[in-house]
């Protein structure tokens, strides 16, 4: 099952302007623990998506919310030259169609 | 009587605390507050008002320019209504990070918009400012005895960057808003802040747990986002006392609810770790926080845990300017040009380079975007299916302006001629949607401080200055 049909919120922020976040909400515990339990949404699966090594990749359960957050190193500091988003809204592309 | 020895009497009893409502009228004054939610709020008699009005997430330009990022017309009115609502009801009203990045000259513009207000609607109040810039002396001396630390992917903080930023602030805690609250204020207007420090310095003073006060502040500060559907009225916390202390959270919109749900997730919004808030003065712990539906409007939230912290310490966000940028702008429906742009661009911009060393002799930095293929992400690769069109962006950054729009205007033409093999649309490879299609956007700036500086003292940073109006 894709993400995009699991999920009910895949979302990408700046926390701070060195830091991008992505969060995942789900509709249901099973959707949370399925993807919580999930292989490809560990560090290791995620930081080649972004171009990062997975030690700036930070993966965060959030069971009060049935949220995952997944926090990772901007490699572009936020509207400095080459930037191509500036408050990082638009960084989620790349979880829409992962299979979990 | 002052402001806050006024709230004082009126919370305190024999038995403790009252409950304390506190009214945030806006997550970002100057985009426009919603009326209703905000005039519904004021009829619940709240103890005090605050309203945030900055952030950092535009970017390093209003920081660095000095320029505000909401328009005049809208901050003031804004300003005039949260100004005479609090006026009218005598509560103190607080408002953070002026004129959205809270350097001087933020802050001053804001001043000015105050006093105005004040002048024409014949409002008197003892208005508090306090400033947050900081002193470059301390900062070089903090860098030099080790005590400045990157907060993320960002280099470590030089004494040249220091010296490069146009503005470079620190953000105040609650002692900065306390200090003004205890000088008589009625209004305060803060510089650089904290986004919880509007809304836990009054409860810190009177006496109310810090740990639920700060998640208080944390949740209200953004006003309803954390209802469901969220929106920008007006909201309504309510500390309580009772049981180690609690919140109450009530959006003055009745459409927006506050579940459990929506007000733990608010919690994940801009932050990189949604258990722990890191504050000047301590940490807010919110993994123990419980959520409790009240009514279906209403959730209550209580558990959190505030820390002390051992080592005072300030976030610092500076601004330097790199250049004047300069944009060509068009689109592109030719399929072999498409398929061609990412090699385009490279090559054409290596002609400009050449075509250009002679008339311009300083440094500049070319990005190109090809909109449609990788100009918001870095896919790594073309998408499987290319599209019928995109659209083109490149950036110039150079010293002066002239020479910013000088290079792109070369490089307009020479994208436009540019031969490549399998050509077909000889007649020009791009679209302009209406020329010049080279636009000078004025200075361009970078982050040059995002870091955190350990200080032994927060008052000498953040001076108070109150006046009568």
């Amino acid at each position: 099952m894709k993400l995009i049909d699991l999920a009910k919120v895949i979302r990408s922020k700046n926390a701070g302007p060195t830091t991008l976040t992505l969060d995942i909400l789900f509709n249901d515990e099973a959707g949370y623990q399925r993807a919580l339990n999930s292989p490809s949404l560990q560090p290791q699966a995620i930081a080649p998506l972004y171009g990062l090594k997975p030690e700036q990749v930070e993966l965060i359960p959030y069971a009060p919310a049935m949220a995952i957050k997944i926090s990772m190193d901007r490699k572009v500091v936020a509207g400095n030259p080459g930037d191509r988003d500036v408050y990082g809204a638009q960084q989620h592309g790349p979880l829409l169609e992962i299979e979990i | 009587m002052s402001a806050i020895e006024r709230l004082r009497a009126q919370v305190k009893t024999a038995d403790g605390l009252k409950p304390l409502r506190v009214l945030s009228a806006s997550g970002q004054l100057g985009y426009g507050v919603p009326e209703a939610a905000f005039n519904e709020g004021l009829k619940r008699e709240p103890h005090f008002i605050g309203c945030d009005m900055g952030s950092i997430d535009p970017g390093p330009y209003y920081l660095g320019s000095g320029n505000i990022a909401t328009s005049e017309a809208q901050t003031r009115g804004d300003l005039a209504l949260v100004l005479k609502g609090a006026h009218s009801h005598n509560v103190p009203l607080l408002i953070g990070t002026a004129g959205c990045a809270g350097a001087a000259p933020h802050l001053d513009a804001v001043l000015d918009m105050v006093r105005a207000i004040a002048h024409a609607e014949g409002l008197h109040f003892k208005l508090a400012s306090i400033r947050a810039d900081m002193p470059r002396d301390v900062v070089k001396h903090a860098i030099r005895q080790g005590k400045v630390k990157s907060l993320g992917a960002i280099a470590d903080l030089t004494e040249a960057d220091v010296d490069a930023s146009t503005q470079l602030v620190g953000q105040m805690g609650i002692e900065a808003f306390q200090r003004a609250l205890t000088a008589g204020a009625d209004v305060v207007v803060a510089g650089r802040a904290c986004d919880t420090a509007v809304y836990a310095a009054i409860p810190g003073m009177l006496g109310y747990e810090l740990g639920p006060a700060m998640h208080m502040a944390k949740i209200v500060e953004c006003a309803s986002l954390c209802t469901t559907p969220g929106g920008r009225d007006a909201l309504l916390g309510t500390l309580e006392t009772s049981g180690g202390g609690s919140f109450i959270v009530d959006s003055m919109n009745p459409i927006r609810n506050a579940s459990p749900m929506s007000v733990a997730a608010h919690s994940l919004y801009e932050q990189g770790d949604p258990y722990r808030v890191y504050e000047p003065e301590g940490t807010l712990h919110v993994d123990s926080a419980k959520y409790e539906q009240l009514d279906a409007h209403r959730t209550r939230v209580s558990g959190a845990r505030w820390a002390p912290a051992q080592q005072f310490t300030v976030k610092i966000e500076g601004a330097a300017k790199v250049g004047e940028r300069a944009l060509m702008l068009a689109g592109c429906a030719d399929p072999r040009a498409i398929a061609a742009m990412k090699e385009i661009l490279p090559a054409v911009e290596k002609t400009v380079r050449e075509l250009t060393a002679k008339t311009v002799k300083e440094k500049y930095e070319v990005y190109h975007r090809v909109y449609g293929i990788d100009g918001v992400f870095e896919w790594g690769g073309p998408p499987r299916e290319l599209p019928r069109e995109v659209f083109v962006m490149v950036e110039i950054i150079a010293e002066t302006a002239d020479a910013a729009k000088a290079v792109a205007t070369v490089f307009k033409q020479f994208t436009l001629h540019h031969g490549f093999p399998g050509r077909i649309s000889t007649g020009g490879n791009l679209a302009f949607p209406f020329t010049p299609p080279e636009v000078v956007t004025g200075p361009a700036y970078r982050f040059s401080a995002y870091h955190v500086m350990a200080v032994d003292e927060l008052a000498a940073l953040f001076p108070v200055t109150v006046e009568q109006l």
